[in-house]
């Protein structure tokens, strides 16, 4: 049982302690911070759950900014000769539009799932490596706030976010914008990293007894696909951008052509990277809504180890497809035809999942809850963008295409369309939860139905302009192009902008259903299984203690928690209630487990992310401050490798009497 | 682990420290599958300052190959001594392996050193860019696993690390043989293959 | 609960429904439906019935969506049988997309290896990017020079003319970043990379003007590079070669003209190459763009009235009326109409003076002396070169004659 127990340390601890803050063995400069409910658990904390609740409240601010930068770029395309933003303006503003909503959107988002439900999903404690993970999210954070700090530095990066070489040289891109491009994205990428090692890890050696990979809930297993898309798809991008920042802050020559360089270079190292990328923001939404699915058409996902294969495969042939985002890059006919061939393969899994996600509501008990909206809200779009994107699979066909709205459209429909339903899916099926209190359903729907109609106004239209030829990128666009008769690029673009704004309509409607929520007496708290689920998370109180659960299941299937739940009545062959979610609940926790070690709070994790953005600003500014920063790095990590890993027993407070029984865990650190 | 003060319970048996240093390894490999194609790509286009053929000394850099091979030697035996508990010969050998690596390090900065008089700067040519920065990035590697196992002395003389040290031990040894065999991929790609 | 059926029947419809007003669309110039000569008809011919069968599997997939959301909505049924799924279902309509995707796949490697033909190629033009215009240089070899008479290279910019019925390769590249060079009605797009030489295949079969845009994003003024193909008969296009080759023509003494040629060879002609002029020394003048400009080029202003856009073809050199004389011409007329160049009347004085009065405020351009370190002084495109309202006149008056 004792999965993520540690032998409790040998290290002497200085006496006297006062409740939950001793000092700390190493350097003296910080106590070892304690539990508390003050704002400065958060800074410290290790919790998995906590770290999961920052990811997602910071990304979701940054999908706000993502989406005002989206709204001046329809504001400027609306009419012919936009005159919103200047040709410079505009050029940062796509570029950090698709940056912010990739790296500091959809990433993170995911990662926010991910964070929170892993570990319950598979019946851990915590993740395997906590103050990594803390450690993680500081990265991200940091080099997102560094990344956007650019804007009031004389100007964002304007290369587009594929940054092509030579383009992205000093000589064409003067400004510092893609400098802290750049160094923002290496930082952050230090999270996707460590946060893959740790989840991957977490997931492999950490699951409850009898929790064999196939009996893994299905986000879990998309989570962990997408991990090790990350592990390694994230060192090919640090490869290509320790090439840009020294040829950019040392004059290093990899993207000189006077030099004899190659500029595919790039190319190919970015879309290595960036087609598994592709994989890594769409896969987790998958995995939500074959959660989501399932659960509100009372039936177990249809081809569950199908499903989990055909995200495997997907992962694996989605390193062979890259060259199809160079189709007009000039590669050879065999390439061509070797990549157009290998992109049509992955067309199979991915259309298996939509086959897969029918084929469970087929015969089902179908509930539309906002949840189940978003979720066959994504099975559609997707559907389209699918679609769409076989067709630029056929490689003469996507010489046309490439570069166009058609792929802006494209792209929008799998990533908005598809990741972002998901994600919203499970924020409706997550929330109760995270936070005890179920969203507003009605207000949920309002949310849906504009986002619906808000998406599909905007980027539906965009297959047309692609189609009649409007290149992306392009700051503005004349009459002169634009076509004759009443349906032509102008009245296109007009709807596609009025379309962004119902869908910023739709969005706002979110945040107005939690601010409702949490603010309306009349809101209840939510009971502890919604939505009669069937996955381990919601066999613990809601949100779950720090330990998770007071007992750790031993877990005999797939849909462990529904199979608690329901019985097959052995005559009549029906699906009958056998128990209650509470009663579950409380026949597990009968049997608590006993000495639960948790990790230990610390200050060394943002500390040490701290160091980063400020040697980042040094190297673009001031070499004097980049030493200040390396030296706040080697003390903190420093700090941080002399803080043993496992603080003492009385560091803790004993924690509050939980909802699930209340029983006084010793809640001991774990490293 | 038999001999690990607790046993850790973990589903595939293998601790999550090693687990995840396997993880890590697996990831550098594409980092320097990086560095490695693109001095690779960038062979034979370089017009200015020195061709490689002109500055390598090969015997020099195969000696200095040599020493970081015999390090992992070492490696090996300080891992087994920690393994049989014996500290006094886990520092030895930590000790040595540090200084096979200290004096790899050193032939590097020799290298350089030589080759910029020569005047292949990092900025001279695509060779010098790629050179510096695939050699580097392998050098900085070394330099983090010697301080890794400086630390380890420290840890075991100081026997802060009692229940996990033999882990310990052989994490830093499984860092310290990779970055041995990434090696033996860039002399050979590098260094041997005329281009 | 009926919304979310009405929803997707709605939403299929709708997908249909833009498909068809798509095809409906008229005469955008950049369209990819419209083929106007054998490869990118090559293109159609594939991406048609490809659009066609990802029309109706999107049908049935919303059909089945919308059925199973109506049929198996809660009405108040038992608990479904708890299934796992069915082999036999799972394994048919695995094969079914596999099959139709080897179905698209076959055409699809033919017509990659169709497009890349170069063994037949007629004529051969080089076609260079830079920010933010194109340069097109016919070099006078081979097939150019025996068939074509290109006894002598011609250089010009914007508008690419090429003979009817000719198959043209284009060998495209760039001075700078990467570009890329796409005009959708007569064939895909390629990358324009510095260092590398792509090749691309054009072919008219009807006389036209075929619009095109850069389409690799390549830096400030990315959405000013634009483009034209002409496509003229045999006739025409010879008319045209000849024109080009005509030996330079001095402005006639004391006329606005000459004061203009007076102040181009001042002003202009350090960037800008005019083949034949000469000083009053009578020493031709050669520019010298790669001392001012980052690119090192400049587009040679010879035959500048031949063509009918300026500045990457971003604005017209044709006022509206007798822009649209050219642009929506017959096939059979529209050679005269497009040899006939810009006359007095029919220049666009507006867009043309504002460009010579102050170029980078029309369109945006690295000009300013003060940031430019990093080019060592040089520009990344036209600077305002500060003339009184007067020497516009005469600039504009020494350029008409350029034909």
């Amino acid at each position: 049982m004792a999965i993520i127990e540690r032998p409790s340390t040998e290290i002497a601890v200085a006496g006297g302690a006062t409740v939950g803050v001793k000092p700390s063995e190493a350097l003296g400069v910080f106590k070892r911070p304690g539990a508390s409910n003050s704002w400065r658990d958060w800074i410290v904390t290790v919790d998995h759950k906590k770290l999961g609740i920052m990811y997602g409240v910071a990304a979701f601010v940054f999908f706000i900014i993502g989406g005002i930068e989206a709204l001046l770029i329809r504001l400027q395309l609306m009419g012919p000769d936009g005159k919103v933003l200047s040709a410079d303006q505009y050029n940062q503003m796509f570029t950090m539009h698709a940056t912010t909503m990739v790296f500091l959107f959809v990433m993170p988002m995911v990662s926010a799932f991910a964070n929170y439900f892993i570990p319950l999903q598979i019946g851990a404690r915590d993740v395997a490596f906590p103050r990594i993970n803390a450690f993680g999210f500081w990265c991200w954070l940091f080099g997102g706030i560094f990344l956007n700090t650019s804007w009031f530095l004389g100007g964002a990066a304007d290369g587009g976010w594929f940054m092509y070489a030579p383009n992205s040289s000093t000589l064409f891109s003067p400004s510092h914008g893609i400098d802290f491009w750049v160094l923002g994205l290496q930082i952050t990428g230090i999270a996707s990293l460590t946060g893959a090692i740790n989840l991957i890890v977490t997931v492999l050696n950490m699951r409850a007894p009898g929790m064999k990979l196939m009996r893994m809930p299905i986000f879990t297993w998309m989570a962990l696909v997408v991990q090790f898309l990350l592990l390694f798809a994230m060192p090919v991008i640090t490869v290509a951008l320790f090439l840009l920042s020294f040829q950019r802050e040392f004059d290093a020559t990899f993207f000189d052509v006077a030099a004899g360089a190659d500029p595919l270079l790039w190319q190919h190292l970015f879309w290595i990277f960036g087609h598994p990328e592709v994989y890594i923001l769409i896969l987790p939404s998958f995995g939500i809504v074959s959660e989501v699915i399932p659960v509100f058409s009372k039936k177990p996902l249809f081809g569950y180890p199908i499903v989990a294969m055909s995200g495997a495969a997907i992962g694996f042939v989605g390193w062979g497809v890259w060259a199809h985002h160079m189709f007009a890059s000039g590669l050879g006919p065999v390439s061509v035809a070797v990549f157009s061939m290998a992109t049509m393969a992955i067309a199979v899994p991915t259309g298996v999942k939509i086959v897969n996600w029918i084929m469970t509501m087929w015969g089902g008990k179908l509930q539309f809850t906002t949840a189940m909206l978003f979720a066959i809200g994504l099975v559609v779009q997707f559907t389209i963008g699918g679609l769409s994107g076989v067709t630029h699979s056929v490689a003469p066909s996507d010489t046309q295409q490439t570069d166009t709205y058609y792929i802006v459209a494209h792209f929008h429909y799998v990533l908005f369309g598809g990741a972002i339903f998901g994600l919203f899916a499970g924020f409706y099926y997550w929330w109760p939860k995270m936070f005890r209190k179920q969203l507003n359903e009605g207000l949920g729907k309002v949310n849906f139905w504009l986002m619906v109609v808000g998406m599909n106004m905007t980027f539906g239209p965009m297959h047309i302009l692609g189609l009649q030829g409007q290149p992306r990128r392009m700051g503005v666009w004349t009459e002169a192009r634009a076509g004759e008769g009443f349906f032509n690029i102008g009245f296109w673009n007009m709807i596609a902008s009025i379309g962004s704004f119902i869908l910023a309509v739709g969005v706002l409607m979110f945040i107005i259903n939690i601010v409702y929520t949490h603010k309306s007496k009349r809101v209840p708290i939510a009971p502890l299984d919604p939505w009669d689920a069937r996955s381990l998370e919601w066999m613990t109180s809601s949100p779950p203690a720090e330990h998770n659960f007071d007992a750790i299941p031993t877990v005999n299937h797939l849909d462990e928690f529904f199979h608690r739940k329901y019985a097959e009545d052995p005559n009549s062959h029906e699906i009958k209630q056998v128990a209650s979610a509470e009663e579950v609940l409380a026949d597990l926790n009968s049997r608590p487990d006993e000495h639960i070690h948790m990790p230990s709070r610390s200050y060394w994790p943002i500390l040490v992310a701290l160091a980063l953005p400020i040697i980042c600003y040094g190297l673009i500014y001031n070499r004097l401050l980049m030493a200040v920063g390396a030296a706040f790095l080697l003390l903190t990590m420093f700090g941080w490798a002399m803080e043993p890993s496992t603080a003492s027993d009385d560091d803790f407070d004993p924690p509050a009497p939980g909802e699930g029984g209340g029983h006084t865990k010793e809640l001991a650190p774990l490293g | 682990m038999a001999d690990t003060a607790v046993a850790h319970h973990t589903t595939t048996g293998l601790s999550n420290n090693k687990l995840g240093m396997w993880l890590f390894l697996g990831s550098e490999c594409l980092l320097f599958g990086g560095l490695i194609s693109t001095y690779m790509l960038y062979r034979g286009r370089t017009n200015t300052g020195p061709q490689p053929d002109q500055i390598y000394d090969i015997p020099f850099t195969s000696v200095s190959s040599f020493v970081l091979l015999m390090s992992s030697l070492t490696m090996v035996l300080a891992v087994s001594a920690a393994n049989r508990k014996d500290d006094r010969n886990t520092n030895l050998w930590l000790t040595v392996t540090a200084i096979l690596g200290a004096t790899f390090v050193g032939g590097q900065v020799y290298e350089f050193t030589a080759f910029y008089r020569e005047g292949l700067g990092f900025t001279t040519s695509l060779f010098g860019s790629s050179f510096y920065t695939l050699t580097g990035f392998h050098g900085v590697h070394v330099t983090v696993g010697i301080i890794m196992l400086m630390a380890l002395v420290g840890m075991v003389r100081r026997n802060r690390i009692p229940g996990s040290k033999a882990e310990t031990v052989e994490l830093v040894g499984l860092y310290w043989h990779f970055v041995d065999i990434i090696w033996i991929v860039i002399f050979t790609l590098v260094y041997l293959i005329p281009s | 609960m009926k919304n979310p059926r009405r929803r997707f029947l709605s939403l299929a419809g709708a997908a249909a429904g833009l498909v068809a007003v798509a095809g409906c669309a008229k005469d955008a110039p950049q369209d990819t439906w419209q083929p106007a000569g054998p490869n990118a008809e090559m293109i159609d011919n594939l991406q048609r019935p490809v659009f066609l069968v990802a029309g109706i599997v999107g049908v049935i997939v919303f059909a089945a969506v919308a059925w199973v959301v109506f049929r198996y909505r809660d009405r108040g049924q038992a608990i479904p049988e708890q299934t796992h799924g069915k082999p036999a279902v799972e394994i048919t309509l695995t094969v079914i997309p596999v099959l139709i995707l080897i179905g698209v796949a076959i055409p699809t490697a033919s017509t990659i290896f169709d497009l890349a033909k170069t063994d037949d190629t007629q004529m051969v033009i080089n076609v260079t990017g830079q920010q933010w215009w194109w340069e097109y240089d016919y070099p006078a070899i081979g097939d150019n020079a025996a068939k074509y008479g290109l006894s002598q290279p011609i250089v010009t910019s914007g508008q690419l003319v090429i003979p009817e019925n000719t198959k043209v390769l284009l060998r495209v590249t760039s001075r700078d970043v990467i570009h890329s060079y796409w005009i959708p009605k007569l064939n895909g797009k390629k990358d324009g990379v510095p260092g590398r030489v792509h090749l691309l295949r054009l072919e008219g079969s009807k006389p036209g003007i075929y619009a095109g845009q850069c389409t690799e994003f390549c830096g400030l003024s990315h959405s000013y590079m634009r483009m034209e193909t002409i496509v003229l008969k045999r006739a025409d296009f010879d008319a045209w070669v000849a024109n080009q080759l005509a030996p330079y023509e001095a402005p006639a003494e004391g006329t606005l003209a000459k004061e203009g040629e007076a102040l181009y060879i001042q002003q202009c002609s350090r960037c800008h190459q005019v083949n034949g002029l000469a000083d009053a020394e009578g020493n031709l003048i050669v520019s010298a763009p790669e001392q001012y400009v980052v690119s090192g080029a400049a587009p040679n202003l010879t035959n500048l009235m031949t063509r009918n856009t300026f500045a990457g073809a971003s604005w017209d050199l044709l006022t509206q009326e007798c822009r649209d004389v050219v642009w929506k011409a017959s096939a059979d007329e529209f050679g005269a109409k497009y040899l006939a160049g810009v006359s007095a009347d029919c220049l666009n004085q507006k867009d043309l003076r504002e460009w010579l009065r102050n170029a980078p405020e029309k369109k945006p351009m690295y000009v300013d002396p003060t940031k430019l370190q990093e080019t060592g002084g040089k520009y990344r495109g036209m600077p305002a070169l500060g003339l009184t309202e007067d020497q516009i006149d005469a600039l504009v008056a020494y350029l008409l004659e350029r034909k």
